[in-house]
């Protein structure tokens, strides 16, 4: 794209002239059976520079850093370290050239403590070791490093962000010069977001260089020197941040402007709300295995017709709040009545066949079965009855027609509907599940966190389906940790705070200082 | 860039390229076994010719092969449809000596008539199948016990009770054949020399059983457990109750298997019945992957290397070396499934 | 088992063979079949084997038989296979053999139906099933009458034995092993008619840990001289550390133990096999049961070095009886419930010692 703002190797505006940049890759290309992965990607790294990289799902941002990585070899071009030009044959090659990532899914031994896992597979760990010295160790490192860890700690039990922090602590414990992140914000709260940022400034300010890949553009804004687009495998532009605004990048992101909406008016046909109650609780307690209260005391109801946002920091009771409105969890107390009749037992077939649809949180691990063939998984909700099963019977091809029919509605294109789910990019299988669960629907949909991991057309897609939803007189639950999304799509908004509701009100009542208010645990009243 | 890099692995790897894979390994293997035994001073061609006439060359080598064939395509299903949700039954060999157990109860204390008789050997020794199963099953439907340690363990119970049964209560007192019962009233009759209709039966079990998985909301259902649990809570699928039923089938189908071979094969239930098919199964059904039918020519493959074990240790080539040949050739096989995934990519 | 249940069996043979007429009329038309004579070097002789040839016991004693065959006969050609387990494989190995050309296959230990199918299918081949116990057209049976040993060596340890106790360890409640547990505690009784023999069962052939451990409770139990019919000289270790008496089974095994070594069975089948071998040659060949006898194929070994020469002229004269023609096994007998089994003057036959089911009084722990 011949851009003004594009200029590749000019470094940081911050940083002086004729800074040696520490990573260079010259027309990178990587490719797989039938796909272009990467080609002609030109891009480098100074140190102190944050750098973000970004790209719609399948744009080709993980191939890139697992070439950077060492994960792949490259099919042509160059890397240049330093000055001089190398190869990675394998990761570990990257790891002792200063590169260290930090992938989406932490890869910790979850039954090992921090310091056992800072441990792990590193040169420099002793040969004798007790447990006591690795924590002075990792203790040692953490004050290094400015990030807190408790080394003692079994990393099963701490937080998403917690576990972060041991996993760039890793990483930074090898030596890393360049280090790369891959979404790392997906899972914080916001409180972890900031420390996190401000973690990365500091290794910033000590000639550290990050690549930071992300969907969410303010992020981006807030925290990025530079910032280069990927588009179908191709660079398509480097720029200074100072020089791009959000609605630039999402246009070269996705070819073509897109600006989500911020408000999604009813249509002109659309039912009104109604007042019957297609799904209500009332004092509902949960608890974990631990016994630790995940829901205390909620009640709620929905009504057809309307978008009900559950605003909350992550880790609030969403997950339980989902699971018991949809049939998957007993709760320990309290009633829940669909369609006006109280449930006994949790039962999700029952709740299913009453019209709830669930999108879950965690798609491939709650709503799909990754080996299983798209026709398969597209079957999961109607392969009871006629056209696709009976009481006894299952016919394949009737459900690879469904799941055909269902694909062509969401707007996926499928290589097959024999392939396996786990084969699509995150945000067709998003799409496909919203499809399958807004259609058996009929009265309630929940949908938690629907635009995890998804680039900016896919959630203005996905929106548009919750709309359209809602038009034809669902009652839909929306729950997000996205205040923008939660305020451009609902009709009331409930905040969730430690398995509590902090209040229920109208989307024309609520302003961002009084939902971040709730979100935080103060009342109304302490916020007003 | 070096050779590696123009190569990727596929995550779904077609059925041609596995053929060509295994082939080549085997293929391989056979030419690791070949020179070793030339350097042992052996002629592979004179062995490989009798091998080959000895087995698919001759009347009585097919007959063999055939009823080789009968209990693993069977066992093989039965670890088969375990795997293909996930679950592990470790333990084919035990329920194999239930279901023969059973059957032999019939053979020997009832004088039914053959058409009475038969079928209800087949009834009651799938159900004693199912029934050694039974609490490993339980067990791990509802409280999550590793059906691999419980249904191996119940393994060494059912051998060590027909060896009791053999040797105490039903020894034979007529001939005084060693450690075995006196020979069933009724047999599977044989249709073609010494292959009975237990083979028949069983090629038919594992194709309907491939037909009926793949049509049955049964099939389905479990399909969707053993890909993923949670998914199946999700969408209302009772978990337990479908790892009950898959390994009470698998436990079935082991049963049958022993059926045939005490009430087709062997005519007296002895101490080594099981013969390690029920072990073997393991790699029959490893070697369909994920397909019943497959777990035909699968059976057959591990036939030929049985009987070519056989054959080849009337040449004075010890049990020993023919399991060290058995264990390459699956570990080729192996190899070639992983090497058959990995495609060269061309530049565009 | 009796005489009675032997002279049953060719009526279940028919009615066996009556179930696969259907598929095999040529194996009743066969009833007449000559074994034509046959060159020394066309001739191929299968053997199998149920334990390595270098067990140091029963096979071994086997397959020095096949060596003297092959000396006796150097251009016949053999084959073997060590290790045919008693299931269906053997009839897979048995027919292998048939299928390479074998005019003639010996099993050296019990198979039953695994060899007797093969048998039936292959109606033109010699078949002999040593411990076997049917005799079709083509199939006979052999085994050595092992009793009459075991008998003069019982006469000897009645004479070591200061206890009177004696232990046998046992594989399985089979009729070799009755045989052979009675004829030694007849043989003891004979000189002491307080002597009695505690029996534990292994369930094994070979397993020398499992025989050391019988032994040694055997021992504790207040035995002072083992016996038995194992492959391995475990217990005569132990009878040497104990310092008590042994006798073994199959071949000499004095190396073992020299100071605690009484005598062993041991076994003979070259002649036999010679003589079978070149029957089939000949032409003359024909299915029958045979009994090898004391002298002519079992025998008492050498005694060992420590045995008073007393006892074993006293012994040996016994023996010398029963090479004359007198059996030692005639009634009264009575079994350990105290039935008396066999009736006075009436002389055991070897079929029937061949089939023993039950111990005689004095014998405990055999079932």
């Amino acid at each position: 794209m011949a851009d003004v703002t594009h200029t590749p190797n000019a470094p940081p505006r911050h940083l002086p002239a004729g800074t040696p940049p520490i990573l260079e890759l010259v027309n990178i290309a990587k490719y797989f059976p039938g796909v272009i992965a990467n080609e002609h990607v030109s891009l480098n790294v100074f140190p102190g520079e944050i750098h973000a990289l970004l790209g719609e799902n399948g744009a080709g941002k993980s191939t890139l850093m697992n070439v950077v990585t060492g994960l792949y070899q490259p099919d042509a071009g160059e890397i240049i370290i330093d000055g001089y030009g190398t190869t990675f044959p394998a990761p570990d090659a990257a790891i002792s050239a200063g590169i260290g990532m930090v992938h989406q899914h932490f890869r910790l031994v979850p039954r090992f403590t921090v310091a056992e896992n800072l441990h792990l597979g590193w040169s420099e760990t002793p040969k004798r070791l007790s447990a006591k010295d690795i924590e002075a160790r990792a203790k040692a490192l953490s004050t290094k490093f400015g990030l807190p860890v408790r080394p003692s700690a079994i990393v099963s039990s701490l937080s998403a962000g917690e576990q972060q922090r041991v996993e760039i602590l890793r990483v930074l414990s090898r030596g890393a010069r360049l280090l790369i992140l891959d979404e790392p914000t997906a899972v914080l709260s916001p409180v972890e977001v900031g420390e996190l940022f401000s973690a990365l400034r500091r290794f910033r300010s000590e000639g550290g260089a990050v690549i930071i890949i992300s969907h969410k553009l303010d992020e981006i804004m807030a925290l990025a020197d530079r910032v280069s687009v990927l588009r179908q495998g191709r660079l398509i532009g480097t720029h200074q941040v100072a020089d791009v605004t959000p609605d630039s990048l999402v246009t070269e992101m996705i070819g073509r402007p897109v600006a989500l909406a911020t408000s999604y008016p009813r249509q002109a046909s659309a039912p009104e709300v109604g007042k019957a109650e297609p799904l209500s609780l009332q004092q509902v307690i949960v608890r974990d295995n631990a016994g630790v209260v995940r829901l205390d005391n909620v009640s709620l109801s929905l009504r057809p017709g309307e978008i009900l946002g559950i605003a909350g920091v992550t880790g609030n009771g969403q997950p339980e709040l989902a699971e018991v409105l949809t049939g998957l969890k007993d709760p320990e107390s309290g009633t829940i009545f669909l369609n006006g009749k109280a449930v006994n037992r949790a039962d999700p077939a029952m709740f299913a066949h009453a019209g709830v649809g669930h999108v879950p949180e965690d798609r491939l691990k709650r709503a799909l079965m990754p080996g299983l063939s798209v026709a398969e998984n597209m079957a999961l909700r109607e392969y009871d009855h006629p056209p696709i099963g009976g009481k006894f019977s299952f016919s394949m091809p009737q459900a690879r027609k469904f799941a055909q029919m269902l694909a062509d509605k969401a707007g996926v294109k499928l290589p097959g509907t024999q392939v396996q789910i786990r084969g699509l990019s995150g945000g067709n299988q998003q799409r496909l599940v919203l499809e399958r669960e807004i259609r058996i629907a009929s009265h309630v949909l929940v949908a938690s966190y629907p635009s995890r991991g998804l680039d900016i057309g896919a959630i203005s897609a996905m929106r548009d389906m919750l709309a359209r939803a809602r038009d034809a007189g669902v009652a839909v639950v929306l729950m997000s940790e996205d205040l923008d999304e939660i305020f451009a799509l609902s009709d009331r908004i409930a905040v969730l705070y430690a398995g509590r509701l902090m209040g229920i009100m109208a989307r024309a009542d609520a302003g961002r200082d009084s939902i971040g208010a709730l979100m935080s645990g103060r009342s109304l009243s302490e916020a007003a | 860039m070096s050779a590696v890099s123009h190569r990727t692995r596929l995550t779904v790897v077609p059925s041609y390229r596995i053929a060509v894979g295994r082939g080549l390994s085997i293929l391989a293997a056979l030419s690791v076994v070949a020179i070793t035994l030339a350097a042992m001073g052996r002629s592979p061609i004179e062995l490989a010719a009798l091998v080959v006439r000895s087995t698919v060359g001759s009347r009585f080598g097919i007959e063999d092969l055939a009823l080789f064939m009968t209990p693993l395509m069977l066992t093989g299903a039965a670890v088969w449809v375990g795997i293909r949700v996930n679950l592990w039954n470790i333990g084919a060999e035990g329920q194999l000596y239930a279901g023969a157990t059973a059957a032999t109860a019939i053979g020997l204390f009832t004088h039914w008539p053959a058409l009475v008789a038969l079928p209800a050997m087949i009834v009651a020794g799938m159900l004693a199948g199912a029934a050694w199963i039974f609490v490993p099953a339980a067990a791990r439907a509802w409280l999550g016990v590793s059906e691999i340690v419980t249904s191996l363990l119940l393994n060494f119970v059912a051998s060590l009770l027909v060896y009791y049964l053999a040797t105490g209560p039903w020894a034979d007192r007529v001939t005084g054949a060693l450690a075995s019962t006196e020979r069933l009233h009724m047999a599977f009759p044989e249709l073609w020399g010494a292959v009975h209709l237990g083979f028949i039966l069983a090629l038919a079990t594992v194709i309907g059983l491939g037909i009926g998985l793949a049509k049955s909301r049964f099939g389905y259902e479990t399909a969707v457990c053993g890909s993923n649990p949670q998914a199946a809570h999700y969408a209302g699928i009772g978990v337990a109750p479908r790892i009950l039923a898959v390994l009470l089938l698998s436990g079935a189908l082991a049963g049958l298997a022993g059926v045939f071979e005490v009430a087709g094969t062997v005519h007296r239930l002895q101490g080594g019945l099981a013969n390690n098919y029920g072990y073997l199964g393991i790699v029959v059904a490893l070697l369909a992957r994920g397909s019943c039918l497959a777990l035909i020519p699968a059976a057959l493959l591990m036939a030929l290397i049985l009987d070519t074990g056989i054959v080849l240790q009337t040449t004075q080539i010890s049990s020993s070396a023919v399991l060290a040949i058995t264990g390459l050739l699956v570990l080729a096989i192996a190899a070639g499934d992983e090497l058959a995934a990995y495609v060269r990519v061309n530049r565009t | 088992m009796s005489l009675k249940d032997l002279t049953r069996l060719p009526r279940r043979r028919a009615l066996v063979a009556l179930g696969s007429s259907l598929l095999l009329p040529s194996a009743l038309k066969a009833a007449e079949r000559r074994f034509a004579p046959i060159r020394e070097e066309d001739l191929l002789v299968g053997f199998g084997h149920t334990s390595p040839i270098t067990d140091g016991g029963w096979s071994y004693a086997h397959n020095q038989g096949v060596e003297a065959v092959k000396r006796a006969y150097p251009a016949v050609k053999t084959l073997f296979v060590e290790s045919v387990p008693y299931s269906a494989d053997a009839t897979r190995i048995f027919r292998q053999f048939v299928a390479e050309g074998a005019q003639m296959v010996i099993s050296t230990s019990n198979y039953g139906d695994f060899i007797k199918d093969v048998a039936d299918r292959a109606p033109n081949v010699a078949f002999m099933e040593c411990d076997g116990h049917t005799v079709s057209n083509n199939l006979g049976w052999y085994y050595i009458t092992h009793w009459y040993a075991s008998y003069v060596i019982g006469i000897a340890a009645a004479r070591l034995s200061k206890s009177g106790k004696l232990g046998y360890v046992a594989s399985f409640p089979v009729p070799s092993v009755y045989a052979s547990a009675n004829a030694v505690l007849l043989g003891a009784r004979s000189v002491n008619p307080n002597a009695t023999m505690r029996v534990i069962s292994i369930n094994s052939w070979f397993d020398p840990q499992a025989a050391t451990e019988a032994g040694a409770a055997l021992v504790d139990s207040g035995c002072d001289f083992l016996c038995g019919i194992m492959d391995d000289p475990g217990y005569l270790r132990v009878a040497e550390k104990r310092g008590v008496w042994a006798a073994m089974w199959n071949t000499d095994m004095r190396e073992f133990g020299p100071n605690a070594y009484v005598s062993s069975v041991t076994l003979d089948f070259a002649d036999f096999y010679i003589q079978q071998v070149g029957a089939r040659i000949r032409g003359e060949w024909a299915p029958e049961g045979r009994f090898l006898t004391l002298g002519k194929g079992v025998d008492r070994d050498r005694w060992g070095q420590n045995v008073p020469e007393a006892v074993q002229k006293e012994a040996d004269a016994v023996r010398d009886r029963m090479l004359a023609g007198w059996s030692p096994f005639q009634g009264p007998i009575y079994d350990s419930d105290g039935k008396l089994r066999v009736a006075p003057g009436h002389v055991m036959t070897d079929a029937e010692m061949y089939g023993w089911s039950w111990q005689v009084q004095g014998v405990s722990g055999l079932g």
